[in-house]
């Protein structure tokens, strides 16, 4: 496990995102390179901030473009960055748009460079179908085949079954040392805290409920720069705000859904657990000094980030474990968080959170901690909805929890929010805003 | 020398002034013992060496070296870098010839001395391997000496282009090239690159078989010696029994002849003799003895070069050329390019114009305050580079870059950084004002801040601006991406270094800038105003739009009154030409005709019904019903075609005498030049003025005074100002004198 708690005031200078489009729609014909420059070029048009001045470009990005190896460098050099400016990608699979951030946070306070440009970035409608390994093995001995004889031996050997691909999202999301795909951790926690289906799809109502607030508020407005998909038909509009989310979601169309990953009784349904989506965030993290050189009014400052692993059929758990290490590297106590945002990846698992917040059992037998964590406020929880009804474009979603906790400060008046997230494989991230002082 | 060689005397030849000695110009480079030349073109007088006297004296004098030398197995002729070698014949001198004759006698000149080059080469019969190393624009005469060499070597690069664009001046490739290209590609493909005048790049070049061997302008002169040397040996693809099935079948070639000259006259409306000539000479090439061809070439470049068709292409060529030199300064130093670019307003004009910023490299800002506008325009800047890609003309990583560079926004944010700002909002003087000055404020301090207006006065614009020496109009015209014309307006305030900046910038875009003086209508919307106003007049006594089209596209315009206007906008038209008649009175006085159809919302093309109905099944065959004529008016016109032309025409060349005289433009050949870029005015006439001219001042103020007697002109309102001559028409035209005379 790590915690860090910066010796020097480093913040979150400016940022934007895009609108989160549901995979296959809006984005469909987006690539990540393209869709992280969009966001990139826009923040450093808005900030005015001279690329040459930028010590180093960091993406996050899960499943980058087979064409785009280092997806980072793609992205810099497609915003404009000038090219004596290097930039590297970071993969922290859910997190890894947090993890832009982090090894951001590290550098500068390691005194390597202070101003960085950090990207979140996922376009899930690319990734790709696979040729399984029959299909594989059937090219290579079509191309081996050198007289036509055995051409045609080659070609013989072809069987239906090659067709059958596989299928990059759905092996990407499962996670490969226990064979779990994500929606059966999920399950884990439902049985372990015994949360059930109508609860969990209460869940999600609410988070749909909260962020259509959000948008017809204005809320969604502050952090969203419209964007209109690449190579989309000419008529077509510009998408201005996260498009999963349903104004009219109900309980009842909720119920009638089928469980996805247990059939037939388990508790996650498509509908209580997140969309997949393509989307990008940019960060501009630098430190308070070289802000107020740049003209930039700090949107946050980052008091601290963790990094912790946990059980991987428990995933879920990890913003748990993480936002305890914060608490205790940082001082500071869960009634001190004016809002706190925990990656919806599941109902179930927001849930099981929330309990594990809440008890001491979980406390004393996983945290070492006598006492619980603390209780989490659910009007404090996730104000504006969550990845639920926003989408959760993996490798984007880490920066885009850090944009809505940065402006959930300004918002709320408060002095502290968190942003804190599960991830595959069995982890959790977690960081500490601050508002910074007028 | 050989005995057949027909004296040319090459002292005679028109010589620039400042020539240098002889025998400067090419270089004479021994190498392997002096079993290897290289002939290296290089004129000191020359930034960029063209084939003038001094050069051909020289290679001529270089070849003689040669041919007196027994040791030379190997010749390259090449230029003094890679990626330049020479840019074919001096065009300058060709507009300076006298007479057929001494065309003629040009023709044979190099002729002669490229012969010389091939009878040395091995495929001429001689002892020593001829190779052309050359890169970078390789046109016409350039083109010429390579082909006499044995095998071509071009510099594989993006910038090396190779061709032979003759038939675009208006002559052809007169140096042999119509004869050795057939031999080398066979007559269709030769003929497909001498009546398009196309430029091919290296991979078409070498996939085509112009060149035998692509090699990196680092490795060219390395290269070149292999293949001069024999240490690499080059094959190239026999044509074989192709030869005798249609290079020389007289069957095939006379269905070959047929199918192109359709194809020219399709293209030329048979406006162009050069095509017809080149087409005639280059077919019959592989049939006929090498000298019997050449002789035929050079007596047809001689009559061609006299033609008018062919004065009217090198003038506009040349002013083209001359325009662009403005770009530098007294030093010659090029201005400084704009880095990142802001586009208020994403309407057609706003949005074409930030696309082609952003292709061309310049990242661009579009503003607009309706996101939808901005979805439009992004989407046509995706699509048009989307098809630039199908076209192979972009990579994928251009054509990704392309669309990367186009920011879209509706906030006032990210300016700063603009160094060059242009607006495309509403045509209203108070919105232009309050904007830019608001944007003003926004971008840096050296920012320079263009209007796109077409009706109102950049002064006026500038008036009230901070900075108005910073303030100029840059008028590009509808499509954006095809008009090849840009007004380039200097306001009373404007400094010359913004001029030349944003005339530099109108050539990075790929235009031909014209300057300009304040004046309304500029150039090219005044002189359209009364040509298609006149047009609404005919169709009100009688004559049938389609009909007055056809005539239109008979005089040489590229497209008929009434469809131009369909394409335009009839709204925009009217817009445009209210704002003339405001400034200029009664003689811009438009006809009453087509007000119901604007007021109906029939506004052309992108309404879908104007003048003509367009849309599903129809292309603009049909009138618009809606269309009337006034009651009173005949239903035929009882006007010759000739008198219809003239009507069309005349008050043109009336209003472009006043626009010279007043010192809206700085010469009659850049205002030509405006007419042929900016409303395609037929090219071979050379432009409005240079149409006069060939006319005859007398004859045009004697037309035009007819005209205003005429009933149909005279008695309505507005007639007779309209074409009742100018002074200084008239004045020019007492005198004897023409438009281009003094």
């Amino acid at each position: 496990m790590v915690a860090c708690s910066p010796s020097r005031r480093i913040v979150i200078a400016a940022g934007l995102r895009l609108p989160q489009a549901r995979a296959g729609g809006a984005f469909a014909k987006e690539d990540a390179g393209h869709l992280g420059a969009r966001a990139a070029r826009e923040l450093l048009a808005r900030t005015a901030i001279p690329g040459d001045q930028l010590d180093e470009v960091i993406v996050g990005c899960v499943g980058p473009p087979h064409d785009q190896a280092n997806v980072a460098r793609v992205i810099a050099l497609r915003a404009g960055v000038p090219r004596g400016v290097p930039a590297y990608t970071v993969g922290r699979n859910c997190a890894s748009g947090m993890q832009a951030v982090t090894s951001a946070v590290t550098r500068i306070e390691a005194g390597i460079g202070d101003l960085y440009l950090c990207v979140g970035v996922e376009v899930m409608s690319g990734y790709p179908l696979i040729f399984n390994q029959a299909a594989t093995d059937f090219f290579a001995r079509l191309a081996g085949a050198r007289t036509s004889m055995a051409k045609l031996a080659a070609m013989a050997s072809f069987r239906p079954k090659m067709l059958s691909p596989r299928i990059a999202l759905m092996e990407g999301l499962t996670d490969p040392t226990n064979g779990l795909i994500m929606g059966k951790t999920a399950e884990n926690l439902a049985r372990d805290f015994g949360i059930g289906r109508e609860e969990a799809d209460r869940y999600a109502v609410r988070s749909h409920k909260r962020a259509a607030a959000a948008r017809d508020s204005g809320r969604m407005a502050r952090e969203i720069v419209p964007h209109l998909g690449l190579g989309s038909r000419p008529g077509k509009l510009a998408l201005t705000a996260d498009d999963g989310t349903r104004d009219d979601q109900s309980l009842e169309a909720l119920g009638r859904l089928r469980p996805y990953f247990e059939k037939p009784d388990g508790v996650v349904t498509v509908g209580n657990a997140c969309g997949i989506t393509d989307g990008a965030t940019a960060l501009v993290i630098t430190t308070e000094e070289r802000a107020q050189e740049l003209g930039l009014e700090p949107l946050a400052v980052i008091r601290g980030f963790a990094w912790s692993g946990c059980d991987p059929s428990r995933m879920g758990l990890g913003p748990v474990h993480a936002t305890s290490q914060l608490l205790e590297r940082t001082g500071v106590s869960v009634g001190d968080l004016g809002a706190v945002e925990i990656n919806e990846a599941f109902a179930v698992q927001v849930l099981a959170c929330e309990k594990a917040f809440a008890s001491r059992e979980f406390a004393a037998k996983h945290l070492g901690r006598s006492e619980a964590l603390g209780e989490l406020d659910p009007r404090l929880l996730n104000p504006n909805g969550g990845a639920i009804a926003i989408g959760h474009p993996v490798g984007a979603t880490g920066a885009r929890l850090l944009l809505t906790s940065a402006h959930e400060l300004h918002v709320r008046h408060c002095e502290l929010t968190l942003a804190t997230l599960c991830i595959g494989g069995g982890q959790g991230g977690a960081v500490l805003l601050e508002r910074p002082s007028a | 020398m050989p005995s057949h060689t027909i004296a040319i005397d090459i002292d005679n030849l028109p010589c620039p002034a400042g020539a240098p000695e002889p025998g400067s110009c090419v270089r004479v480079e021994r190498e392997e013992d002096g079993a290897l030349v290289r002939l290296r073109l290089d004129p000191p007088h020359r930034a960029n060496p063209v084939f003038d006297a001094p050069l051909l004296r020289d290679l001529a004098r270089a070849l003689g070296d040669v041919e007196r030398d027994p040791a030379v197995r190997g010749l390259i002729v090449c230029g003094r870098e890679p990626l330049v070698f020479c840019y074919g014949a001096d065009i300058d001198s060709i507009s300076e010839l006298e007479s057929v004759e001494e065309a003629t006698r040009i023709g044979r000149a190099g002729q002669e001395i490229f012969q010389r080059l091939h009878r040395l080469s091995r495929s001429g019969g001689g002892r020593v391997t001829t190779v052309a190393a050359v890169g970078g624009p390789v046109p016409g005469g350039a083109c010429e000496v390579s082909l006499a060499c044995d095998y071509i070597v071009l510099a594989d690069d993006p910038r090396s282009r190779i061709g032979l664009p003759e038939v675009m001046l208006g002559i052809l490739p007169g140096w042999g090239g119509c004869q050795r290209l057939p031999r080398r590609l066979g007559v269709p493909k030769a003929l497909g690159a001498i009546l398009t005048g196309k430029l091919y790049g290296a991979r078409q070049a070498k996939k085509l078989g112009l060149v035998d061997r692509l090699a990196h302008p680092v490795y060219l002169d390395r290269i070149a010696a292999d293949v001069a040397t024999g240490r690499e040996r080059l094959r190239r693809p026999e044509r074989g029994y192709w030869t005798w099935l249609i290079d020389r079948n007289p069957a095939a070639l006379a269905v070959i002849k047929s199918q192109a000259r359709k194809g020219v006259m399709e293209q030329t409306k048979g406006h162009y003799p050069a095509p017809l000539r080149a087409l005639e000479i280059a077919a019959d090439a592989v049939r006929s003895p090498l000298q019997e061809g050449l002789q035929r070439e050079a007596a047809a470049l001689g009559q061609l070069a006299l033609s008018p068709q062919s004065r009217a292409l090198v003038r506009i060529f040349r002013t083209g050329e001359a325009v662009k030199r403005r770009a530098a300064g007294a030093d010659g130093e090029k201005p400084a390019r704009f880095t990142r670019a802001a586009v208020l307003g994403a309407g057609i004009m706003g949005g074409g114009i930030a696309s082609l910023l952003a292709e061309k490299r310049i990242p661009t800002r579009l503003k607009d305050l309706a996101q939808h506008q901005l979805d439009e325009a992004q989407s046509a800047h995706e699509q048009r580079i989307a098809k630039k890609r199908k076209r192979r003309s972009l990579e994928a990583y251009q054509a990704d870059a392309a669309i990367d560079r186009l920011e879209l926004t509706r906030e006032d944010l990210g300016f700063a950084s603009c160094d060059f700002l242009i607006e495309a909002i509403a045509e209203r003087l108070d919105v232009k004002r309050a904007v830019l000055g608001q944007f003003a404020e926004f971008v840096g301090p050296d920012t320079v801040i263009a209007t796109n207006t077409s009706s109102l006065s950049v002064d006026a614009i500038a008036d009230g601006l901070p900075h108005p020496e910073r303030v100029i109009g840059m008028h590009f015209f509808n499509p954006v991406a095809k008009m090849p014309l840009v007004e380039v307006i200097r306001g009373a305030a404007t400094s010359d270094a913004v001029v030349r900046r944003v005339v530099q910038l109108a050539i990075d875009l790929g235009k031909t800038p014209v300057v300009c003086a304040d004046a309304p209508g500029f150039v090219v919307n005044r002189l359209l105003a009364p040509y298609l106003d006149e047009a609404m007049r005919l169709f009100e006594s009688g004559s049938a739009p389609a009909e007055l089209d056809r005539l239109a596209l008979g005089f040489g315009l590229p497209m008929g009154p009434f469809t131009l206007l369909d394409e335009v906008g009839l709204d925009i038209g009217a817009h445009t030409v209210a704002s003339l008649e405001a400034a200029f009175g009664e003689r811009m006085a438009p006809s009453k005709v087509l007000e119901p159809l604007v007021a109906a919302g029939h506004l052309g093309k992108k309404s879908g019904r104007g003048i003509f109905l367009y849309g599903k099944g129809e292309d603009g065959d049909e009138l618009n019903p809606a269309l009337r004529r006034p009651a009173s008016a005949p239903a035929v016109s009882s006007l010759s075609s000739e008198d219809r032309v003239d009507r069309m025409v005349l008050p043109m060349v009336n209003e472009a005498a006043r626009i010279l005289a007043e010192g809206v433009v700085e010469s009659a050949a850049e205002l030509d030049l405006a007419t042929v870029y900016g409303m395609g005015f037929a090219p071979f006439r050379g432009g409005v003025l240079a149409y006069a001219d060939a006319r005859g001042l007398a004859n045009v103020v004697e037309r035009l005074r007819e005209l205003a007697a005429s009933p149909e002109v005279s008695k309505r309102e507005g007639g007779r100002a309209r074409f009742e001559p100018c002074e200084p028409l008239v004045e020019l035209a007492a005198l004897g004198g023409t438009f281009y005379g003094s």
